[in-house]
């Protein structure tokens, strides 16, 4: 299906970088798109792959690099010029307007017009028109988005790119929210544009899926392009390996393997909440970290929302010591010791206009009551201390939060649930806007509080992580628990097996 | 999506610029300062009876019931709430308490006092355990418990000249200070011991900040959300006192605009609407610049419209100062 004869390739992009404050996101890049090809690209959470469709979209400017397309280069981080060369981009979550009917939906911010008014009849025509094109004539221009099944929308979104004439459609796990036989619809009507010398970059954790419909498959890693242009038949095992890579097994401190577990801090039996989370059950020991790995989706963020009472489950329990928790009460989670540090630090975890004192304190204000009131002074020392023992910095408590890095926010979070002796902490991705050197802090840290008795629970999207820091790890796909390794003896490319998620056969043609 | 998707917003959302921090200095600033060139403009204007003790005084005792409502309020709008039913909850409290004690003065305080918990409980219950947003629960209260009001006194106000109590309290003095003075001035200071120096007033302004977090520190957000509506009605009975001592009767027509006087008051004293930053200083200077308003534009005998304008003017400017380009 590929076309070799162009003298150009529909889009090239040549030794592009991302970097944010302490992350390379995007570490050299080179990709090309030819027209009329299905280019796959794979890689793990992180590999950059969101990042280089931003980039492309013009939703991110990059550090350094070029993207051409077809032969000129692209301004960067322009989205308004990109549209308009014909690249467009399908996001997971579609951004459709669910309250506008289809036709609106296709036409939405170029508008079709007669004199002032909007121009429906003749939008209605083209929407028929553009949905022919794609072989699904039987969706009507008139209904409303929100009422259309996911497949359908997704038929939308890759319609309203043709109404902007688009040489080039970016889709970004666009499987994610369909079932089998939608899928196969998908790639009917994604072979039908290749054939029509549509540009397309498909990008799915599914590999059997990127069998299926990729021309070509390239795999990014750490930021980097590791492995480009395979054939579609490569082996499933070849990709993963690539997608594995590297090990820096350094980072993390030595484990003690003499120390020994207490009992069981934690019980979860049979935590569910659809469609996040399915029947997960699992314990953790007094100094024992749990890490929990899967794919970002796989219900991991959800899970511990479960437990900590945030949300309330369908069925299960959660019991900490010999207390069974009631669901959906964090306020009796907390006094039971249950400590959740939230991914979403500064939405979920902290105040950014509070200075660290009251961010460390706020959740065992108690403590400091006396005769009715604040113990400010006791307040303010207790909570210098804990900073202190995270080595904090900087340690100076009138600081607000929002001026601290991501490893320091991420320390006063743990700081809080120090303060507020819990027995159990939840971490998700512990590590994630962290640079390097905090990262190796907080994992110290994390292995400390280990140490000293309490139950750790990690949720980490990096596979490297998990085997590290965890003493056992828990694998989630799709909402549920697929494996429980040893940390010790588990790798990153037995993790990744068990976090994809299957496809089963009727994916493939 | 993969970490890099959600790397960019710890990237972008970078600590607040300098300039940032110097605006809302200058906006915790900027109100003492009004008041000082509210009281400079004052004596230039009137040099015999502006700076004048017993009139500086009057005007204390002119915004207590005001201001006894916006201390309230602001632990209300503290969390990101709103209290549009003080008005009529005051005019339903006094008429509570009217019909409890038309003779004697602790029953009429019990009974108004009591009926301004009361509705503040209805409106913190229906907030946070019937989830109805507070703009739209407390709009509800607004208008009914103006009609309460209404039918519960027949249309017709209550005397309440037998009461000596209440009358002292609303129009007598104690040392030269007029009582009315002295509740507002205890009911702020209450307010800030409570806001600024108790656990619970700190879990009033996380809830505001960050409910996610609040929840996740384990802080009661319905307990919380509920109790600050019931603050607002204790408040609302204090004043339901204290005008109703003043008028020497109930009058189910009370406190009409007076949840914009309240809100106007605390907003231009530099607490956040969004919730999660609050003053009661400020408040009580919000209360008082609009009080030397007033006093100083009767001085100058100005009519009441250009008061209305000018009380416009300074929320927007308020408004505008506490914007925040974060």
């Amino acid at each position: 299906m590929s076309d070799p004869a162009a003298t150009s390739p529909l889009l090239e992009v040549r030794g592009l970088v991302k970097h944010y404050p302490g992350v390379r996101a995007l570490d050299g890049v080179d990709f090309t798109v030819a027209a009329g090809q299905v280019h796959c690209l794979v890689g793990q959470n992180g590999a950059g792959k969101s990042t280089l469709i931003k980039c492309i979209a013009g939703l991110v400017t990059p550090t350094a690099g070029q993207i051409l397309v077809e032969g000129a280069p692209l301004p960067l981080g322009d989205p308004a010029t990109a549209l308009a060369r014909g690249v467009a981009t399908i996001y997971q979550e579609l951004d459709l307007v669910d309250d506008l009917t289809v036709a609106d939906n296709l036409f939405l911010g170029h508008e079709l017009r007669r004199g002032p008014l909007l121009d429906r009849r003749v939008a209605r025509r083209r929407t028929t028109q553009v949905l022919e094109r794609l072989g699904h004539p039987e969706i009507p221009p008139r209904r409303l988005v929100g009422s259309l099944p996911p497949a359908a929308k997704q038929l939308v979104s890759i319609a309203r790119a043709l109404t902007r004439d688009a040489r080039l459609l970016i889709m970004d796990e666009p499987s994610a929210v369909l079932g089998r036989h939608e899928v196969e619809t998908l790639f009917t009507v994604i072979r039908r544009l290749a054939a029509e010398g549509v540009g397309v970059v498909y990008i799915s954790h599914r590999l059997e899926e990127v069998g299926g419909i990729g021309d070509t498959i390239t795999v990014l890693r750490d930021g980097r392009t590791v492995a480009s242009d395979l054939p579609a038949s490569t082996p499933r095992a070849d990709l993963v390996a690539a997608m594995v890579g590297r090990q820096f097994a350094d980072v993390f401190p030595e484990r003690d393997a003499t120390r020994t577990l207490g009992p069981v801090v934690l019980r979860v039996e049979g935590l569910s909440r659809p469609p996040a989370v399915h029947g997960v059950s699992f314990e953790v020991r007094e100094g024992e970290i749990l890490g929990i790995g899967g794919l970002v989706g796989a219900g991991r963020t959800e899970l511990l929302r479960l437990v900590a009472g945030m949300d309330h489950p369908t069925g299960g329990t959660v019991t900490v010591g010999d207390r069974l928790l009631p669901p959906g009460r964090p306020d009796i989670a907390t006094r039971a010791g249950v400590g959740l540090a939230p991914e979403e630090r500064k939405a979920q975890g902290l105040w950014p206009g509070w200075d660290l004192v009251r961010n460390v304190s706020v959740a065992d204000l108690r403590r400091f009551r006396h005769r009715g009131l604040l113990d400010r002074r006791t307040e303010r020392r207790e909570a210098q201390r804990h900073l202190r023992d995270l080595q904090t910095s900087p340690d100076d408590p009138d600081r607000l939060v929002g001026e601290l890095s991501g490893g320091n926010q991420q320390k006063v979070v743990l700081a809080r649930w120090l303060l507020r002796q819990c027995r159990v902490l939840l971490l998700d991705e512990p590590t994630r806007g962290v640079d390097v050197g905090a990262k190796a802090e907080i994992y110290r840290v994390v292995q400390t509080l280990a140490a000293a008795g309490l139950a750790v629970v990690v949720v980490s999207s990096e596979l490297a992580e998990l085997v590290g820091l965890c003493d056992r790890i828990l694998v989630m796909a799709d909402g549920r628990a697929t494996a429980t390794l040893d940390a010790a003896s588990a790798t990153e490319a037995d993790l990744l097996q068990h976090a994809l998620p299957l496809t089963e056969e009727a994916a493939a043609p | 999506m993969s970490t890099p998707a959600t790397l960019d917003v710890d990237a972008g959302s970078a600590a607040p610029t300098p300039q940032a921090w110097r605006r809302i200095q200058l906006q915790e600033a900027a109100l003492p300062v009004v008041v000082v060139l509210l009281l400079v403009a004052g004596t230039i204007t009137d040099r015999e009876a502006f700076l004048t003790r017993d009139n500086l005084l009057t005007v204390l005792t002119q915004v207590s019931v005001t201001g006894v409502v916006a201390v309230g309020m602001t632990f209300v709008i503290a969390t990101g709430g709103i209290d549009l039913s003080v008005g009529s909850m005051l005019a339903a409290a006094s008429i509570a308490g009217g019909l409890a004690g038309e003779q004697q003065s602790l029953p009429f305080m019990f009974g108004a006092i009591g009926f301004g918990l009361l509705l503040g409980l209805v409106n913190g219950v229906a907030i946070s355990y019937g989830r109805i947003v507070p703009f739209i629960a407390t709009l509800a209260m607004f208008a009914g418990a103006r009609g309460l009001a209404l039918w519960m006194s027949d249309k017709t106000p209550i005397s309440l000249l037998e009461l000596d109590i209440v009358r002292d309290i609303g129009r007598g003095k104690t040392l030269g200070i007029p009582n009315a003075a002295l509740v507002f001035v205890a009911v702020t200071v209450g307010g800030w011991v409570l806001l600024n120096r108790t656990r619970y007033g700190r879990h009033v302004v996380a809830v505001g900040g960050n409910r996610e977090a609040a929840r996740m520190a384990g802080i009661r957000l319905s307990w919380v959300v509920t109790s600050v509506y019931v603050l607002s009605g204790l408040c609302v009975g204090i004043a339901a006192v204290l005008l109703s001592g003043r008028l020497g009767s109930a009058s189910p027509v009370s406190g009409n605009l007076l949840e914009l006087d309240a809100i106007a008051a605390v907003v231009i004293g530099g607490t956040s609407l969004a919730g999660g930053r609050a003053t009661i200083t400020g408040t009580f200077l919000g209360v008082i610049t609009f009080g030397l308003v007033f006093n100083l534009l009767n001085l100058l005998d100005m009519p009441s419209e250009l008061q209305q304008l000018t009380k416009g003017v300074i929320i927007l400017a308020a408004a505008a100062l506490q914007r925040r380009d974060l």
